[in-house]
């Protein structure tokens, strides 16, 4: 069929554009010199990461932990909200409808400071949680608009014949439509980590004091060049993740669908 | 039997959530928008509207067209791109390992990749050095409105593959079969039935790049030059540096009633997908 | 259901709870400032942990701050930002009782901070210059001045800093003006220098010029001399003249400042007279390689740095520029978007 050599083609194309930084990244975590140019093969720099950086891993360990949570929670509420939208009517489902878009549009610096304005007037303090509230914010109108297009011909008579034999709604919920709503909920999530990770002026102004995360980690470095240490700790993330994905059988058989 | 209570109960924590940790912020901001500026930045609590005086300075319609035009540009390509890439995806066995491997490189730092691509892109980078070797001559592929859209693209791919991948998985590709069988050209079965199913992901992979690319800065400041101002950058400086925090809310004011508006377009073009039931 | 549930809420714990501890110390400071030694030193000797976090302009730390981050002890900022902060009281008054050391302040420099001549609220950090750095090997015969960029043989290899104070106050002595002026015909004339220099730099750049430089992406660039040398060879070095222009330089002076409402008063006093002992100061002037605000030790310093107190003479020091302010940025945001 030529349109899906079309599309494997521009696949192939994409993954390449993708993986292109990503090959400078792995070959400079392996330099010896900080600059661009090659300088010899060395280790020195996964020395460094694993004996000399606990204040990194500390901020990696952080923004790990926000991702997934963020996400989690996001992806949940997200969910629920998009399922109440498509079908659902409801007293204030018109406020719901505007305000859901608007997280995606303010700048994020705005959306920073704004946040730590509302945070300081009721007096709550900074910390990891703040960052958690904020992260948990930006995320859930990417979740939900997701889960929405998913949702658009969702063929409802499936949830209406689970009704016929006798399920509860929760039944209805669990077993027949979040299964069917799977790869949309899993893009959501997906997207709701890699936005969580990256995220850096919304997380500088409402962090509290000490729980730094990764992207304030590295941005603290520019000035100075950013140490190859930083390079080497991706490597050993993408390793890690693809390392796990491929270990755990029950992702596996997913995987394999 | 459905409970219509049900609807307040999905419902509630999203509305919830929302109000108090994004309704809020924004009422927050529209408020300082219409303060005093305090000399020494914050706000003083008197009406004034010399924050929305920003339309009257000279660079002001030169970055707003400067940011239309990058982000136009950079959502246009990065849906053209998503939308073959999503569609290969959704329609191989290895669809979950395939969507993984795409969304990988974004794990690693905003920063980090930015780097990388100036090391690639750089006047001293490695392009031009290849170039140089070849025997040709190096050129500018940095520091202007190329590098930023060509980063942009780069950086929102993901946001347009997730959601378009969500909309083509659902796809039944059956029908394409049954449209060739009936006669059609493989274009026309492919236009008639495949893009207008899919129209609710293509809308969303557009809204969840073009949106974030108007308010982007990180980008322009990185590898920008002085053709790629664009108005996050502004928003910045007035909120930082010139301290003005009215104009830098007013600025957001305006730029988030526009988006809404423009959402609230698109979605009524977008209305008869609406399968609603109630 | 139930065993998710439950691990979502062990992850939220983990969150929620804060660590209290007793005896700390939060610093909010700029990267790479203080030597980890130092710190470390100042850990094991006292039972204090020093928790820091990182901002890289006074503008970002202002603005957290002002917006209310708190939480932070100690912070950094340059004059123009600690008179600000100052004046809008975000600093606690100082007992000077409490940091014995200060008799080491070299008042040649700390009188020149006129808006705190006694030093009651900030008590300085250290001193030093925006200068230029050229790459000899492909660079040669220059005037040590900003001049440098006015040459189109150095056209799109040079860079200056994305910093309006910097650049307009420059400009503006130059012109033979102040550079905390706002009359229009004053920001007209800067900004015509401005845009001459414009013409021939690639970009304006305050993150990565020491990395550019270092690259050989930057032969000309505007900074501050430790972010250059910072991943430089010696064979680099070499090939480097640093210079603070003869017109239009800038110096700063970082200070240590208490935020008002801080939590670990005693033990910030702790830290600042720390930081003035002689022997310990050296270790901070070794790094930076900035000229020293400690008397006793600039005695003790056995690296010389490369430019010191007598090459400030003719520098400005940054103030706020209170009105001034709007102008002045409308204007560079004129020359940026030209």
């Amino acid at each position: 069929m030529n349109k899906k050599k079309f599309s494997l083609n521009i696949f192939i194309l994409t993954l390449i554009f993708l993986y292109l930084p990503l090959v400078v990244l792995i070959v400079q975590s392996f330099n010896s010199g900080m600059g661009v140019a090659w300088d010899g093969f060395s280790l020195k720099w996964y020395d460094e990461l694993f004996n000399h950086s606990a204040r990194l891993w500390q901020s990696f360990r952080y923004s790990i932990l926000i991702a997934l949570t963020s996400a989690i929670i996001s992806t949940a509420i997200g969910t629920l909200g998009a399922i109440s939208l498509q079908w659902y009517s409801f007293k204030h489902k018109k406020y719901l409808q505007v305000i859901s878009y608007l997280p995606l549009v303010l700048p994020d610096i705005i959306m920073g400071v704004s946040l730590l304005i509302l945070f300081t007037s009721i007096k709550f303090k900074l910390g990891l949680m703040t960052i958690f509230l904020a992260h948990t914010t930006f995320n859930i109108p990417f979740v939900l608009f997701i889960v929405l297009s998913r949702l658009y011909d969702f063929d409802y008579s499936i949830v209406e014949a689970a009704y016929d034999l006798g399920a509860t709604e929760k039944q209805a919920l669990t077993k027949v439509i979040l299964p069917n709503l799977m790869p949309g909920i899993i893009s959501g999530l997906l997207m709701s980590i890699t936005l969580s990770l990256d995220d850096f002026v919304i997380t500088f102004f409402v962090a509290g004091p000490g729980s730094s995360t990764l992207p304030l980690h590295i941005y603290s470095m520019i000035k100075f060049g950013v140490s190859p240490i930083i390079n080497a700790l991706s490597v050993i993330l993408i390793a890690g993740t693809i390392a796990l994905a491929m270990s755990t059988k029950k992702i596996q058989k997913y995987m394999v669908n | 039997m459905k409970n219509q209570r049900s609807g307040l109960v999905y419902s509630a924590p999203i509305t919830l959530w929302l109000t108090l940790l994004f309704v809020a912020p924004t009422l927050i901001v529209i408020v300082y928008s219409f303060l005093k500026k305090g000399i020494y930045g914050g706000v003083e609590w008197i009406f004034s509207v010399d924050g929305y005086n920003f339309f009257s300075s000279s660079y002001f319609l030169k970055v707003v067209w400067n940011t239309v035009e990058i982000s136009v540009i950079a959502t246009v390509i990065t849906v053209l791109i998503a939308i073959p890439t999503a569609l290969y995806i959704a329609t191989s066995k290895y669809k979950n390992f395939l969507l993984f491997l795409i969304i990988v490189p974004f794990w690693t730092n905003f920063l980090i990749r930015i780097y990388s691509w100036i090391a690639l892109l750089g006047n001293n980078g490695l392009l031009n050095n290849l170039l140089m070797k070849l025997g040709l001559e190096p050129h500018q592929f940095i520091y202007n409105k190329f590098a930023v859209i060509l980063v942009s693209v780069y950086a929102y791919l993901p946001y347009a593959i997730l959601p378009l991948y969500s909309a083509i998985e659902k796809f039944d590709f059956a029908i394409i079969d049954a449209a060739r069988d009936l006669g059609a050209s493989k274009m026309k079965a492919y236009t008639k039935t495949f893009l207008p199913n899919i129209k609710p992901g293509v809308v969303t992979a557009t809204l969840f790049t073009f949106i974030p690319a108007l308010g982007s800065y990180a980008i322009p400041k990185l590898v920008g030059g002085n053709d790629s101002q664009m108005l996050g950058n502004i928003i910045a400086r007035e909120l930082t540096i010139t301290r003005n925090w009215p104009k830098a809310a007013a600025i957001s004011t305006i730029l988030t009633i526009i988006t809404v508006i423009f959402i609230v377009v698109l979605s009524k073009y977008d209305k008869d997908h609406k399968g609603g039931k109630v | 259901m139930k065993k998710s549930i439950i691990l979502i809420l062990m992850l939220l714990t983990l969150i929620g709870c804060g660590k209290e501890q007793k005896n700390e110390l939060y610093l909010f400071n700029w990267s790479d400032y203080i030597p980890n030694e130092v710190i470390t030193d100042f850990e094991n000797e006292t039972g204090i942990k020093v928790i820091t976090d990182y901002y890289s302009s006074n503008e970002e730390m202002y603005a957290k701050i002002k917006a209310g981050g708190d939480g932070y002890d100690i912070t950094v900022p340059s004059t123009d930002y600690a008179e600000i902060m100052m004046k809008q009281g975000m600093l606690e008054k100082i007992d000077k009782s409490k940091i014995p050391n200060l008799k080491e302040l070299n008042e040649e420099i700390g009188s020149k901070i006129s808006f705190d001549k006694n030093h009651d609220y900030i008590i300085p950090y250290s001193v030093g210059a925006t200068g230029i750095a050229v790459n000899t090997k492909y660079a040669k015969d220059f005037e040590r001045s900003f001049d440098i960029y006015n040459r189109k043989d150095l056209k799109g290899k040079m860079t200056l800093l994305d910093d309006m104070r910097e650049v307009m106050s420059s400009a503006l002595i130059i012109a033979g003006h102040s550079p905390e002026s706002s009359d229009p015909q004053d920001l007209a004339d800067a900004q015509k220098i401005i845009l001459g220099w414009k013409e021939n730099i690639l970009k304006f750049d305050s993150e990565s010029f020491g990395k550019g430089f270092t690259n050989g992406e930057y032969l000309v660039v505007h900074g501050y001399y430790e972010n250059i040398v910072a991943h430089m060879t010696d064979e680099q070095a070499q090939n480097m003249v640093f210079f603070i222009p003869e017109k239009g330089s800038q110096m700063y002076i970082d200070s240590m400042a208490i935020l008002k409402g801080a939590k670990n008063i005693e033990n910030a006093y702790k830290f600042i007279d720390y930081i003035y002992r002689p022997e310990v100061y050296v270790k901070i002037l070794d790094y930076l390689e900035t000229p020293s605000i400690n008397i006793g030790a600039n005695k003790l310093r056995e690296t010389k740095p490369v430019y010191d107190v007598e090459d400030l003479k003719d520098a400005y020091l940054m103030k706020d520029l209170g009105e001034a302010l709007a102008p002045q940025s409308e204007v560079w945001n004129e020359i940026l978007t030209q």
